[in-house]
């Protein structure tokens, strides 16, 4: 009898049991890659689970039915899905989540060269994802930064908040960095966009203001800071290729070829790690006949990137970056009656240029307070021109760089390097010529005081170009930070900046076409500048935020080209420049990871305090906008950008009498819309994505410099791939 | 209800960006050289000293010294020979800067100057005006030279008279 009843109890369990059902699955990101600490809600009741370092979750005891499981993650989109689970079963799936592209809040970054929140920060600092890189298809990195508010491209040369003109990229005033090290070359101070390795960058962070007090010269008007990522610690493949065309010009008279011309590229990156040594390997081809003639290239990109750890606080990092590229050298159009033809004597004139930057950064965690990292970096450039006469130069940059972070307490945080950089040049265009500068900074942080984040930092610079007598550089900076609220963010900072001049920029002598020549100016000095930016960040709620900022910067013997009475160019000192200016940027999500509103807006008045006129190529008025639909696997987007006309230009080419590019006045204020449709799909388990990408879709036709047709209207088609 | 808004900002853009094709081509113009040709005659005796004696075309009348640069400075015709009686002259073939180029519109000041440094110099302290273009023969008060595109503006001419100079423009 005793037995009868154990039986039925466990009939009856067993029938309980039966009526029971769990949810397994894995949740993962866009590429692939698991998602650990992400929150899986069952909705409508209070059951859940959060996923583990390999991503996985499992919800047991649920009863079968259809539910609605919602998963959560900063950083990530939320996403909620719905299934239906049968009695008894036990459904394993997959999720994916995608990267959130701006980011305004919550986000760490290490611009400040110590990682700190974004909301933390004295200065106004954008964050973009990966994820708005791979959707929208950009074919070099310098293509992404025109889509980023208060940031502006002049051709290849990249400004914020006006901080730079157009100098054919020399000179130039942001620094541009890869994990924290500079990324400009030893000649002209450029930098090469294409060398940027865009598979492996994590996050890009847009210090906008002077930097110099903690990255010296050319961080004068700010620093973008490229973060590459983590080797995978598992087997990780992804590929990309792409192929796109230009339409054809509206007037006929613009057409010089009856066919499409095409643009295609192929990416492969593979990441893994055995034990301590991980690595990641990347091959790049892209090609592009261009949309106008003799504006062609090819380039080819390898990567090489190996993370050694060589104990649980420390690791070696040790990369390698090598482009080769040829392209047609399209300097100006012939006239506006063939824009998208060069100057008869430019035409066939093409540039083969090498670049490989190697280095390697050492990071120690000497205790719980105190960590060290060393990054050692050597930059080889090296390009030769061929037009009339053969242009070439090679830079040798050598590179070290010591940093110390101290924290004190949660209070106080104090960040202190040494850096020594050397260049030597041989070229027949900016001569024989070497730079060295050291440089010592130093910042202190403090949390001391509720709701109040204050740093200061200073820091001094030696430099010495060729025979030119050294010079000395003291930028000192402070930053208020305050929380009137967990809502409401105040911020304000003060800062000095300094730029020494490139050797280009000092003893470039060369024929620039049409009979002018570029003069060398041993006395060309340091600019320097002194800025203040007032802003605040203002979340209204989750999914509505306004950031806005009041900005100055002055410049003292700003450095431009000018046209010398003798009728040449050369790089001079300006007395003085103002620049000053208004930016808000309003993020919306009224149907949160769904519709998403992104509105930027720039007022700046940059002139020339001397003259009383504008600077050149400096727009008073610049609207962003995307707004972006992720319906499901879906994603549609419209971007949206408008400048004002520029005022000022280089009129000297432009009018009699020399009139070096006829037409070249011709400018107009720029409208741009781009639109992108994506598919999100799992292909045997693995992520996948296709993406149509429609730049120009208006074929609106702008120059971003004299005699220069911005792209026209192109389609490209990416797909790519994660295993 | 978001699908509308989505629907009007997209209409919206198209209109902004629609509207306006952006730069357009330059309607085609006359082929051929744009320029201007005449003759200067000398009255009186030339000075000393002299090295070089051109005509020169200002895009407007020379207010300060920056004016005597360009781009206000548009064109420089060959040197004539000292002591010369007269002078015939034709831009396109005497440009004494071959990459300065004349362009259609209006001169407000064309004149012969002269100057005693052997080099060619842009500052306006080192030069001296001795005629001025003006059809009415009073030479403080300029004729503009009116240019069109693919023509050669002709007649052209100037009275150099070293014993009655003309008004001099501000250093």
């Amino acid at each position: 009898m005793k037995n009868f009843f154990v039986l039925i109890f466990l009939i009856s369990l067993s029938a309980a049991f039966a009526q029971t059902v769990s949810v397994k699955g894995k949740v993962i990101a866009d590429n692939a890659q698991p998602i650990a600490g992400a929150n899986i809600i069952v909705v409508e009741t209070n059951q859940g689970d959060a996923t583990d370092e390999n991503g996985f979750f499992e919800i047991e005891n649920l009863s079968a039915g259809t539910y609605t499981l919602e998963i959560s993650c900063i950083g990530y989109e939320k996403r909620k899905v719905t299934y239906a689970v049968g009695s008894g079963m036990k459904k394993i799936f997959t999720i994916v989540l995608k990267e959130t592209a701006f980011e305004t809040e919550q986000i760490v970054v290490s611009a400040s060269k110590y990682e700190q929140k974004l909301e933390d920060l004295t200065v106004s600092t954008t964050v973009i994802k990966s994820e708005f890189i791979n959707r929208k298809n950009f074919l070099s990195f310098d293509d992404m930064l025109r889509y980023v508010p208060g940031v502006q491209m002049n051709l290849e040369q990249v400004s914020i908040r006006g901080s730079s003109g157009y100098s054919k990229g020399v000179g130039a005033r942001v620094l541009v960095a890869i994990n924290g090290i500079p990324l400009y070359s030893g000649d002209n101070g450029d930098v090469v966009w294409e060398l940027i390795p865009l598979a492996d960058i994590e996050r890009v962070e847009v210090i906008k203001g002077p930097a110099s007090s903690l990255y010296g010269s050319s961080a004068i008007g700010g620093v973008i800071n490229i973060i590459t990522k983590q080797t995978s610690k598992n087997s990780l493949t992804h590929f990309k290729s792409y192929i796109g065309a230009y339409d054809k010009p509206s007037y006929d008279i613009w057409k010089w070829d009856d066919s499409y011309r095409t643009f295609y590229g192929t990416e492969l990156t593979h990441s893994n790690s055995f034990g301590s040594l991980g690595y990641t390997l990347a091959i790049k081809k892209f090609d592009n006949f261009g949309y106008r003639q003799n504006d062609y290239y090819k380039r080819y990109l390898g990567y090489v990137k190996l993370n050694y750890t060589l104990s649980p606080g420390s690791y070696l990092t040790i990369f390698s970056d090598y482009l080769y590229s040829n392209r047609g050298n399209f300097l100006y159009w012939k006239d506006s009656r063939n824009a998208l033809v060069p100057k008869d004597e430019d035409n066939g004139n093409y540039v083969k240029s090498y670049r490989s930057f190697n280095g390697l950064i050492y990071h120690s965690t000497l205790s719980p307070k105190l960590s060290a990292d060393l990054k050692a970096t050597y930059y080889r450039t090296k390009f030769d021109g061929y037009g009339v006469e053969l242009t070439t130069s090679t830079a040798n940059l050598y590179r070290a760089e010591i940093l110390t972070n101290y924290t004190a307490s949660e209070k106080f945080i104090l960040t202190t390097g040494a850096e020594l950089s050397y260049a030597k040049v041989s070229s027949n265009i900016f001569s024989n010529t070497n730079f060295f500068g050291t440089g010592l900074y130093s910042q202190f942080d403090y949390k001391g005081i509720d709701r109040l984040t204050a740093s200061f930092g200073f820091r001094y610079d030696y430099f010495k170009l060729d025979t030119i007598g050294g010079k000395n550089a003291f930028t000192p900076r402070a930053g208020l930070n305050y929380k009137l609220d967990d809502n409401f963010i105040l911020r304000a900072s003060v800062g000095t900046g300094f730029r020494a001049p490139t050797p280009a920029e000092v003893f470039t002598t060369a024929g620039v076409g049409g009979g002018i020549d570029v003069k060398e100016n041993p006395n060309l000095t340091s600019e320097t500048s002194i800025s203040f930016e007032l802003g605040m960040l203002f979340n209204y709620t989750n999914n509505f935020s306004v950031d806005a900022a009041f900005y100055r910067t002055d410049y003292d013997n700003f450095i431009e080209p000018n046209l010398t009475k003798e009728g040449d160019i050369q790089f001079v000192n300006l007395s003085q420049a103002r620049i000053q200016g208004f930016e808000a940027v309003v993020d919306w999500s009224p149907l949160p990871n769904e519709l998403q509103l992104i509105v930027g807006y720039n007022y700046m008045w940059a002139r020339d305090i001397e003259k009383n006129k504008a600077m050149k190529y400096r727009p008073r008025n610049v609207v962003y906008s995307q707004l972006k639909y992720s319906p499901g696997h879906f994603d549609f987007g419209i971007d949206f950008r408008y400048m004002s006309k520029v005022e000022e230009i280089d009129f000297a080419l432009t009018e009699a009498p020399l009139v070096l590019v006829k037409d070249g006045a011709k400018r107009v204020p720029v409208y741009v819309t781009d639109f992108t449709a994506g598919y999100n799909l799992l292909i045997s388990g693995v992520p996948a994505k296709i993406y149509l990408n429609a730049k120009n879709i208006f074929n609106y036709y702008y120059v971003e410099f004299i005699g220069n047709i911005a792209p026209i209207r192109n389609i490209s088609i990416s797909t790519e791939i994660y295993f | 209800m978001y699908k509308k808004y989505f629907c009007l900002l997209s209409l919206f853009l198209i209109i902004i960006s629609g509207c306006d094709k952006g730069i357009e081509p330059e309607p085609e113009t006359k082929s051929g050289p744009t320029g201007f040709g005449g003759k200067i005659t000398f009255l009186g005796n030339w000075p000393d000293s002299i090295k070089r004696t051109h005509i020169v075309v200002f895009k407007n009348q020379i207010q300060n010294s920056q004016d005597f640069f360009p781009p206000n400075l548009s064109f420089v015709v060959d040197s004539i020979p000292y002591k010369s009686a007269e002078f015939t002259y034709n831009s396109f073939e005497d440009n004494f800067y071959p990459i300065f180029q004349l362009t259609p519109g209006e001169y407000s000041y064309v004149v012969v100057a002269q100057s005693k440094t052997p080099e060619l110099s842009l500052e306006r302290k080192d030069w001296f005006v001795v005629g001025v273009y003006s059809q009415n023969g009073d030479q403080s008060k300029p004729t503009v030279l009116k240019l069109s595109a693919g023509e050669i503006t002709g007649n052209v001419n100037i009275v150099v008279d070293f014993n009655n100079p003309p008004p001099q423009p501000p250093m």
